[in-house]
């Protein structure tokens, strides 16, 4: 009922234009208002460039006035068809009459009206005056518009002083045009004063493996996901060798501008070997750079070509399991650098795929592997099991396990029922713990 | 959540109609009317990482899921103290001697996940985790969570 009601207020507010646009998204109509202040805008300055308008529409049915034979209204270089950008500047043409503002009664002249997705008016009567009828009583012979993405019809109608077509009436033919989508504006998200985005690794200058870890810091804003449409949020892109795109569109999506549109706040990226750049840039709900824009400056960074990298590759044959790209394994406690008790239970998680004892053959499964005190092994090979190498083959998902006091580095690894890590290896990655000095019992002090 | 009321918003209608989907299962399930129930390790508790009792979550966020002294093994797998995650959302607790119903109220993380991405019209929701065995039947003691009640906005 409330949505009825609000249509048919769509209706009375809008005009016929808009009204055929109804319920076509949100984001429609956000340009449906941006569109319609803009005509106001236009209609407003007609109406106070011409006093008369109003005592010519009120004139019941004034006399025409005769029209020049072979007289024509018509676009300048804009042809039935066309596919236009949605801002477009509109010239119109007029032979064998002259323009004049409305209200100068000279013989011979009359001045244009543009038409938006209407008809063609009753022509014994003042044309009307409205979102779809666009006086030029200025005598104006160009204009500029906003249309909304989709197809359109324009037709000019010439009008003498009082509005009225001439006897005969002078009009163009009707033009049809498409808005070409991409190139509507949206009306882009307002940012807080003071948010940044910066790049908490890889550091300016630094050289890195192939295969590189990029996190991303956000300060004064929140993240959310893509699609999700919040106040002071966005999402971050990833400008790889490129410079920032234009601020009003869409960030565009390929290998350049990476989004990260689940909101997340590091990725594995990898680069070819030589000197490349990056850079970060916040995009609202639609993938639109914010209003001042977010960035970071950009970083440059040299890819060295180191020859370890180039191996999992190659080995990569062996009977490996395959794992979905989006599989992750990490640590949900503790997390890195944190300070830990002696005895603590290590939590796992495990994204996009699921957990089976060793054993059990099933495809996007596997079984968490505690790497205590010692590098990653090789990903070719079934993991050693011993002291710094647990395996959690009944299905764990957490351990408590008991470390001596200092500093500790624990990594997760994935692995299928023979213990073989998958393809792409689901591994964390190597977090630092330190592990408290235990005091006695009687000072210790707890929550 | 505040819901645009404007005459081309729809936002918020067809969210709740993605439910459906995001809810949408693999775990099939063929079972006999009364299974034996397996045993539980002592000790064994299912919890939730995040959400956590009260939270306000978005429309669209993850489950975790912890699992203390047993171990997570798919649908079908039989192994003494292993199991697999059931979340119950909005729903109340099921008959524990039989298996677990297969429906949007009742997702089953057959394939041993440990977390899982759900979509909630925005409102107060209750979530609650019970372990099923390789035949969707609850353990003996049943291996259940807490009902937490959330805040979708």
């Amino acid at each position: 009922m409330t949505e009825r009601l609000t249509d048919f207020g769509a209706i009375i507010r809008y005009g016929n234009l808009f009204a055929l646009e109804a319920h076509v998204s949100v984001m429609a109509e956000l340009l449906m208002y941006r569109f319609f202040f803009r005509v106001c805008f236009i209609i407003f300055a007609t109406i106070t460039l011409d006093p008369h308008i109003e005592a010519g529409a009120q004139q019941p049915a004034p006399a025409r006035k005769p029209s020049a034979p072979n007289a024509r209204v018509f676009f300048i270089d804009l042809k039935d068809g066309a596919t236009i950008p949605s801002k477009i500047k509109l010239r119109f043409g007029v032979e064998n009459m002259e323009i004049a503002a409305a209200g100068v009664a000279t013989p011979n002249t009359g001045h244009h009206h543009l038409l938006i997705d209407t008809s063609l008016p009753p022509l014994d009567q003042p044309i009307p005056s409205d979102f779809n009828h666009i006086h030029f009583g200025g005598g104006q012979t160009e204009a500029e518009i906003t249309l909304p993405a989709g197809e359109h019809t324009l037709q000019l109608l010439f009008g003498d002083q009082a509005h009225t077509p001439h006897q005969p009436p002078v009009f163009s033919e009707v033009i049809h045009v498409k808005v070409d989508p991409v190139t509507v504006e949206k009306t882009r998200t307002p940012a807080p004063a003071g948010a940044s985005v910066f790049l908490i690794e890889p550091a300016d200058g630094a050289t890195v493996a192939r295969k590189m870890t990029v996190k991303f810091g956000l300060s004064g804003m929140e993240l959310s996901p893509a699609g999700t449409s919040k106040p002071n949020s966005g999402h971050h892109h990833l400008l790889i060798d490129v410079p920032l795109p234009a601020f009003d569109r869409e960030i565009p999506s390929d290998l350049n501008h990476v989004h990260f549109g689940r909101a997340q706040t590091e990725t594995e990226v990898t680069l070819t070997p030589g000197d490349h750049t990056l850079q970060l840039l916040l995009g609202d709900h639609e993938h639109l750079p914010h209003d001042p824009p977010i960035f970071s400056k950009v970083i440059r960074i040299h890819v060295a070509d180191s020859p370890a990298e180039k191996a999992p590759p190659a080995a990569a044959a062996a009977g490996r399991r395959p794992a979905p790209p989006d599989a992750a394994v990490y640590f949900i406690y503790p997390t890195n650098g944190e300070r830990i008790y002696p005895n603590s239970t290590i939590r796992f998680g495990l994204r996009g795929m699921g957990v089976a004892p060793a054993g059990v053959v099933k495809p996007n499964t596997g079984h968490h592997h505690l790497l205590i005190d010692v590098e990653t092994p090789p990903l070719d090979q079934p993991l050693p099991s011993d002291l710094s190498h647990i395996h959690f083959g009944n299905g764990q998902t957490e351990k408590k396990i008991t470390l001596s006091p200092g500093e500790h580095t624990l990594q997760l690894i994935l692995a299928d029922e023979k213990h073989m890590p998958h393809d792409p290896p689901v591994i964390s990655e190597r977090i630092k713990v330190t592990v408290k000095v235990i005091r006695p019992v009687r000072k210790r002090y707890r929550r | 959540m505040i819901v645009r009321r404007g005459p081309f918003a729809k936002a918020g209608s067809s969210m709740i109609r993605m439910v459906g989907l995001a809810l949408a299962l693999t775990a099939l399930h063929i079972a006999p009317a009364r299974a034996e129930s397996t045993s539980s390790a002592p000790g064994a508790v299912v919890y939730f990482h995040s959400p956590l009792d009260g939270a306000r979550v978005p429309q669209r966020f993850t489950v975790k899921i912890g699992l203390k002294e047993m171990g997570v093994a798919p649908a079908g797998v039989v192994k003494e103290f292993t199991g697999h995650h059931h979340l119950l959302v909005d729903t109340d607790m099921v008959p524990l001697d039989q298996p677990i119903p297969s429906d949007y109220n009742h997702i089953h993380l057959g394939n041993g996940q440990t977390e899982t991405v759900l979509t909630l019209p925005a409102g107060t929701h209750t979530l609650q985790l019970l372990l099923g065995d390789h035949q969707h039947v609850p353990h003996k003691p049943p291996v259940m969570s807490k009902k937490i009640t959330i805040y979708v906005r």
